[in-house]
């Protein structure tokens, strides 16, 4: 699978203790396949609404890409907390990809991690220091 | 002339069909023979199995250095013998140090847990296993011969070249094969 | 079993046979129908040339065009040492004169098929989603399953008549087709008032006729045979194993699954062990399906209680089903008792849904050529087959980490290597000062020796311990 941003980039793929995403070396974004973020965040009631509350976010004019499973054009999604985010998902539920820091920017304002637990460890598996 | 090629063609299909029952039958005591060296492929892959066993133990079990020397007793004796009486007989100490062993791992999740440990564990079920298939075919082609020494008409040329039936594998039956089983549970 | 062969063979042959007559009927009444008298020879002649070109077509690349079709990918034992495991002792209780080659789906839903001509040149493909489910005897019931397809010819058979029934479908199709544009065959009579026109319109209803009823006559005649192909594999499965429960279990989880396979289609889905496609409707499943329905299949394996010979099958096939007979009699003539055995297979602890979706995952990417690398900070990295560079350095800890790919393209020339190594036969080289080393992980693992020469640890590697080639030393290698 290469990444959607890089092009021609293979992704590789990350685990630890269970946790697994796939991963750009060059541009640090994140790409969880369909299920994954439910796998990782756990079917709390706080993770449903949050993935149903995704709608799609047609006015904006950032760059668009492509799935890397399906590689038809892929959906920006506006996730509002303290911040905008603006995620790429695949229209036919492949997966959704994350901008380096996206997915942990995310994970911070929307509380749907459990006392920080997927958090801390995203940043453990990718060498950032844990801010306290 | 008529009369003389039908008496020629007649006797030659009989010559052929001959040859091709004498063939079968090699064919059939070809395939005895080689279910046969089957299990003596797999008894020895498991003793070539058993110092990978030993050596990854080893380690875990430092209070049961015993055990551990009974089972490397037990496989060179085994690897050792000469008569069939022997071998068997040296066979079956290899299977009793190994259950011992097998019994006596229960106490060591740490070692359960090993990768090593369980590829081994994985091996050396699978070589019980395909020892006891390799039994359970050859008894089959044996049945199979046998049958046909017995029928007409191939009881005729075996009888001809001293074809003789062969002896089943004994062990099939369940008690015996209750024996050598690993139990990893 | 091997009288059985033969009694099956001969059985196949006759309805191949007849299949093939009605093949060669549709194709004269066609021809008959479209040229009057002559026409029914041409048309002959024609089916036949279909019939002839398809089968040499099925013949020769038959198996590499099904396993290319199932995205199937060869794979070797590293990826899977106890498939390989199951397979051989299968091989040796059917007394296989060759291995056959293994292969694996990456596809979710749990099922398997064998292919092959003959067996001594065959294939078995299973899902790496039954691999996730089932356990080493339910895993054994399968490929018995999958054996005894290839034992009894079944393989050839059906993908003979599969393609004898795609070309009368075809034909008839054709036909069809030809004779709707061309409104109701008003062209031909045109053709052939000269002469014979009563003649022409007869055969041409009488082609009319065969053309409906001749497709839907084969693929009844076809189900039905592929069906009674699958009770008798199970009976051989059994014969193989002498384990009823471990077939009857693994049909039970295979039952169960919910995914639709993407890589099945009409026409193979009649080789695989289970329907791969789920059905539309459920009425009339009992005529058109390829398969005997899976809840009958397991009752009849759990009803079987005195032995594991094929008598016993037809004994509890009989008390679910009524009298029919699915054995072909010589193998009922064989009354001697077989028992089943106990269960071997450890009691397995029941995995986590996001461990197994995990091994699951793994195993999938072990068929597609990734490479599994384990940083000493304990971050598992997984390489697809296209990452190209020699060194990756660890998002987590920074360490750099060397990417085996030269040495994954010799990979069974290395792991042979390290076989060689036997530790105890190396017993008089080793050094008092033994290293240890902790492995981190079940992928490709790199590290040095004290003497500084560099080691590499492949997936495959399972010794306790081997000796350094160039200073002698011992190196323990210790499990995560
Ligand atoms: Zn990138
Ligand atoms: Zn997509
Ligand atoms: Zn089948
Ligand atoms: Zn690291």
């Amino acid at each position: 699978m290469d990444c959607p941003v890089c092009k021609n980039e293979p992704m590789i793929v990350l685990e630890l203790n269970e946790v697994e995403i796939d991963y750009c070396l060059s541009c640090k974004g994140i790409w969880l396949d369909a299920g994954e973020l439910e796998l990782l965040l756990g079917s709390s009631t706080e993770t449903v609404e949050f993935l149903n509350s995704f709608t799609s976010d047609d006015i904006t004019k950032e760059k668009t890409h492509k799935c890397p499973i399906c590689n038809k054009k892929m959906e920006k999604i506006l996730v509002i907390g303290n911040r905008k985010v603006r995620i790429d998902k695949c229209k036919y539920n492949h997966g959704i990809w994350f901008d380096s820091g996206e997915l942990e920017d995310i994970l911070g304002m929307r509380k749907l991690d459990n006392k920080n637990k997927v958090l801390t460890l995203l940043n453990d598996m990718l060498g950032k220091k844990i801010k306290e | 002339m008529v009369g003389f090629i039908v008496a020629i063609a007649i006797l030659m299909i009989i010559v052929l069909s001959l040859i091709g029952i004498y063939n079968g039958l090699i064919r059939l005591r070809n395939q005895v023979k080689n279910a046969w060296s089957q299990i003596d492929v797999q008894l020895k892959r498991r003793h070539d199995l058993i110092p990978n066993l030993v050596e990854t133990a080893k380690g875990y079990m430092k209070h049961e250095q015993d055990t551990l020397k009974g089972i490397t007793e037990a496989r060179s004796k085994a690897m050792g013998a000469g008569s069939v009486g022997d071998k068997a007989k040296a066979e079956s100490e290899l299977n009793g140090a190994m259950s011992k062993f097998f019994l006596v791992v229960e106490n060591y999740p740490d070692l359960k847990a090993n990768s090593n440990f369980l590829a081994v564990q994985e091996e050396l079920t699978s070589t019980e296993n395909k020892i006891a298939f390799a039994r359970q075919s050859y008894n089959d082609q044996v049945l199979f011969f046998n049958n046909k020494i017995q029928m007409f008409p191939s009881n005729v040329i075996a009888g001809m070249f001293n074809f003789k039936e062969n002896e089943f594998f004994e062990i099939e039956d369940e008690a015996e094969r209750a024996v050598p089983k690993v139990n990893f549970s | 079993m091997w009288e059985l062969i033969r009694a099956n063979k001969r059985k196949s042959l006759f309805l191949f046979f007849v299949m093939g007559i009605c093949l060669l009927v549709l194709g004269f009444f066609i021809g008959g129908a479209y040229a009057g008298d002559d026409g029914g020879f041409i048309g002959l002649f024609v089916a036949f040339g279909i019939w002839i070109l398809m089968s040499m077509i099925s013949y020769f690349r038959g198996d590499s065009i099904i396993l290319m079709m199932s995205r199937a990918k060869k794979v070797s034992y590293n990826v899977h040492p106890q498939l390989f495991n199951v397979v051989e002792e299968m091989k040796l209780a059917a007394n296989l004169p060759v291995m056959p080659d293994i292969y694996i789906i990456p596809e979710e839903a749990p099922n398997a098929f064998a292919v092959g001509k003959k067996p001594e040149y065959c294939a078995i493909a299973v899902t790496a989603g039954l691999l996730e489910r089932l356990n080493r005897d339910e895993l054994q019931g399968v490929i018995a399953h999958e054996m005894s397809h290839i034992l009894n010819r079944d393989v050839l058979f059906m993908t003979f008549s599969g393609v004898l029934l795609g070309s009368i479908v075809f034909l008839s199709h054709v036909f069809l087709r030809s004779m709707w544009f061309s409104g109701g065959g008003s062209r031909f009579r045109s053709k052939s008032s000269k002469g014979g026109g009563q003649l022409q319109l007869i055969l041409i209803v009488v082609a009319l006729i065969m053309a409906i009823l001749a497709p839907l006559m084969a693929r009844l005649l076809y189900l039905a045979i592929s069906r009674k192909r699958e009770y008798l594999a199970d009976a051989s499965a059994v014969r193989l194993t002498r384990y009823p429960e471990g077939l009857a279990c693994a049909l039970e989880k295979i039952s169960l699954n919910n995914y639709e396979m993407k890589t099945a289609n009409k026409a193979t889905a009649a080789l695989y062990i289970a329907n791969p496609l789920k059905p539309k409707g459920m009425k009339l499943s009992n005529l058109t399906s390829t398969h005997p329905p899976m809840d009958e299949r397991i009752r009849i394996l759990r009803n079987i209680s005195h032995g594991a010979n094929f008598i016993d099958y037809q004994n509890a096939f009989t008390s679910i089903k009524g009298k029919q007979n699915i054995i072909p009699s010589s193998g009922i003539r064989e009354r001697k008792k077989i028992n089943i055995r106990t269960s071997t297979a450890a009691s397995t602890q029941t995995k986590s849904t996001k461990k197994s979706t995990r091994d699951l995952g793994d195993l999938m990417r072990a068929v597609n050529k990734y490479m599994f690398l384990s940083c000493a900070c304990g971050l598992k990295m997984k390489l697809p087959p296209n990452f190209k560079k020699d060194k990756i350095s660890c998002p987590r800890c920074g360490r750099e980490n060397h990417v085996p790919i030269a040495e994954l393209a010799a990979m069974s020339g290395m792991i042979a290597i390290d076989e060689k190594n036997d530790s105890i036969q190396n017993n008089e080289q080793v050094k008092q000062d033994s290293f240890v080393y902790n492995r981190t992980g079940k992928g490709w693992e790199t590290f040095s020796c004290r003497c500084g020469s560099p080691k590499q640890l492949s997936p495959a590697f399972n010794k306790a311990s081997f000796v350094c080639n160039k200073c002698g030393r011992k190196i323990e290698i210790k499990g995560p």
